[in-house]
């Protein structure tokens, strides 16, 4: 049996299907405004410096150190003071609907105790609800604690171990610099594996797989053609994502440009083989897209390590997420872009991308072969 | 073998089994060069698994094909080459133009292009296509379509075309044209192999297949499936008012009547024994109008596969 494997129809596959993809408002316009939407939703929109946090002071005390202590609050620009109505019941009430995400309680004793002992305590009551912002508040607490200390007693405290912290890669912690590195996983996954879902399944609807059939095509041919094009489009849109990091949001690259981009592309076919593969599977347009959309959202958003750290999740979950090609192509794209790390700091990461994006090919290959051939 | 004239294609005791089905059931049949080859039973007969085998898209269970001189044994690519397929869907890619249609199956088969240049302006000529090539196919109406796909499907000018219920969906007018094409081509030396629901194109093929649960259970002309199958007139009974209800019945028992059926407002009768049909046919003179017709090709199809299994 003839099984070479013919570039040149590879290729005629490829023109066909950039003529598919030109002519297709729905692909183009998926490719363009995609990306762009992303960027915009994740770069921009959220941010993980909370500001403006409503706290609801009940001070029983009103002396001047209880005042000077919410001086250090309002001063410190993360907090508005909604100051109590009275009752310290008040203050629990405002957590229950939302007007504060915190509360001070100041006990009468407050000024007394510091003055007669050399020390005092106020009570900080938090929305644990919100587990989110009730950790970022409670990093702003160490800060107010040291200013407050200075305030009141007018000296710096000296602890006996000092800790000095230093942020590396992203010194101001700007949520930007964490995020959009990211975005190009996220990107990338969900444009290509929504993009080629439906490709295969489309030509089983149209009935034009018969077409395909009845001339000497390889399943092979059909493949690597229909990859060719939107290998293009996913470059672009990763390349999108970079110029708009460094342009837009200033964030410095740091390391490699060649080396992110092979990481890219091997991400990118892992995706695109995968979005083959379920369209090969399902073999209608409809169900397909559904899939891809599942299996191409959640995993690169939520166990990627994109927003939710993965070394916070259960054990078994970590394991599980070593067969998500975005775990690892996460890793390379904040790696060499936040670090500047080269390929021996990331042989892990790049041997797992390979390894699932060539059980991913060689999988939809040979389903599609099983499909095709008599 | 010294037959002079080289059948297109043999076949010879082809079983297709899917699992536990049997699609097609020990067939066997010879189409010759230049014939057109009608291909008819119910949905599910096993008209469309035969034809898929023939084109190279499905390989048979047991059985010997032999499709212009290629057999399974030296490769489906070589039977590919040799024919040209026209699935029951429509299979042109409705956004590209009529142009890329015909370069892409051109590329795929690896027409050189100045080829595809001649057989394209050949093709289209011979449809009579005159619209511009880069409209694009969704643009067509249906019957053009089905024409375009015909040229598509024989780009590669192969000597066997295979068209599978071709004309399903398309105008009454636009069928008419298509199989003046088909016509066209078996002149020219084709041979073509059809599938088709109507009637009215089964009397257009040079010989029928009636298949029927995966089995050919005649194969002939259509007037010799008509002679065989009917080798009695049959005649046309139409009541010339309200008839008595008990003479149909009553006819159906005399000895001179084989069957009546009726068929609308009209009965079909089958003569048993024509000279008391002759003193019969006086008597009932009064009630009908009396004519003999010939067998439609309809009524050959009811007998044939659908009789069976009344």
């Amino acid at each position: 049996m003839n099984l070479q494997f013919n570039f040149k129809r590879a290729l005629s596959i490829a023109k066909k299907e950039k003529f598919h993809i030109m002519r297709d408002p729905f692909t183009l316009t998926m490719a363009t405004i995609l990306p762009v939407l992303l960027v915009l939703i994740f770069g921009l929109a959220i941010e993980f410096n909370v500001k403006d946090i409503g706290l609801t002071v009940h001070d029983s005390d009103r002396t001047f150190s209880s005042r000077k202590l919410v001086e250090v609050f309002s001063s410190s620009q993360y907090f508005n003071i909604n100051p109590s109505r009275g009752s310290i019941v008040d203050a629990i009430n405002d957590l229950d609907s939302e007007r504060s995400k915190a509360s001070l309680i100041i006990e009468p004793e407050f000024e007394h105790n510091l003055l007669a002992h050399g020390n005092t305590k106020a009570q900080f009551l938090l929305d644990g609800a919100d587990n989110s912002t009730a950790g970022v508040i409670l990093g702003y607490l160490g800060g107010i604690q040291k200013a407050a200390n200075f305030k009141l007693t007018g000296t710096l405290v000296k602890e006996p171990i000092e800790l000095k912290t230093r942020y590396l890669f992203n010194p101001e912690l700007s949520s930007p610099w964490f995020i959009v590195p990211g975005l190009a996983v996220v990107v990338i996954a969900i444009l290509s594996i929504l993009l080629t879902a439906l490709t295969v399944a489309r030509e089983w609807e149209n009935g034009s797989m018969e077409l395909l059939l009845s001339t000497p095509v390889q399943p092979l041919e059909i493949i690597i053609g229909k990859l060719i094009p939107y290998t293009v489009i996913g470059l672009a849109a990763v390349l999108l994502v970079v110029l708009v990091a460094i342009l837009g949001f200033g964030i410095p690259f740091a390391g490699n440009i060649m080396l992110f981009g092979i990481g890219s592309l091997i991400f990118l076919i892992a995706c695109l083989a995968q979005g083959m593969l379920i369209s090969v599977l399902i073999r209608t347009q409809q169900l397909s897209m559904q899939i891809a959309m599942v299996t191409g959202l959640l995993p690169s958003l939520l166990l990627s390590g994109f927003i939710f750290p993965l070394e916070s999740m259960p054990k078994v979950f970590q394991n599980f997420t070593s067969i998500l090609p975005s775990k690892w192509f996460m890793i390379i794209s904040r790696g060499i872009f936040l670090k500047g790390a080269d390929f021996i700091d990331l042989k892990l990461p790049f041997l797992g991308l390979f390894l699932l994006c060539s059980i991913l090919i060689i999988t939809a290959t040979k389903k599609f072969k099983k499909d095709l051939e008599p | 073998m010294t037959n002079i004239p080289v059948n297109a294609v043999d076949v010879s005791n082809l079983t297709v089994k899917f699992g536990d089905f049997i699609a097609v059931n020990n067939i066997s049949f010879s189409v010759e060069k230049g014939e057109i080859f009608g291909f008819l039973g119910a949905n599910g007969a096993g008209k469309t698994t035969t034809i898929r085998v023939l084109c190279g898209l499905l390989l048979p269970t047991s059985g010997k094909v032999k499709v212009s001189d290629v057999t399974y044994e030296q490769g489906i690519e070589a039977i590919k080459a040799k024919v040209g397929y026209m699935s029951q869907k429509f299979t042109l890619y409705n956004d590209l133009s009529i142009h890329e249609n015909f370069a892409f199956t051109a590329s795929l088969r690896k027409i050189p292009s100045d080829t595809l240049k001649r057989r394209t302006k050949e093709l289209l000529e011979f449809i009579g296509f005159s619209k511009p090539m880069n409209t694009l196919v969704r643009d067509l109406p249906g019957g053009i379509k089905q024409q375009v796909s015909l040229a598509a499907s024989i780009l590669h000018d192969p000597e066997i075309i295979f068209l599978d219920e071709p004309t399903a969906g398309v105008t009454p007018v636009a069928r008419a044209r298509f199989w003046a094409l088909i016509k066209q081509l078996a002149k020219d030396g084709k041979t073509i192999f059809v599938t088709t629901h109507y009637m009215d194109e089964a009397e257009q093929c040079g010989r029928i297949a009636l298949m029927r649960t995966g089995k050919i259970i005649a194969l002939d002309g259509p007037e010799n499936l008509k002679k065989t199958t009917f080798p009695e007139p049959i005649i046309e009974l139409n009541p010339k008012g309200t008839i008595p209800s008990e003479l149909i019945e009553q006819l159906r028992i005399n000895k001179a009547v084989d069957s009546i059926d009726s068929y609308g407002m009209k009965y079909h009768l089958i003569i048993k024994d024509p000279q008391e049909w002759n003193q019969l046919s006086i008597n009932i003179a009064p009630y009908f109008v009396i004519r003999q017709i010939p067998p439609s090709l309809e009524d050959v199809f009811i007998r044939l596969v659908e009789g069976v299994t009344r």
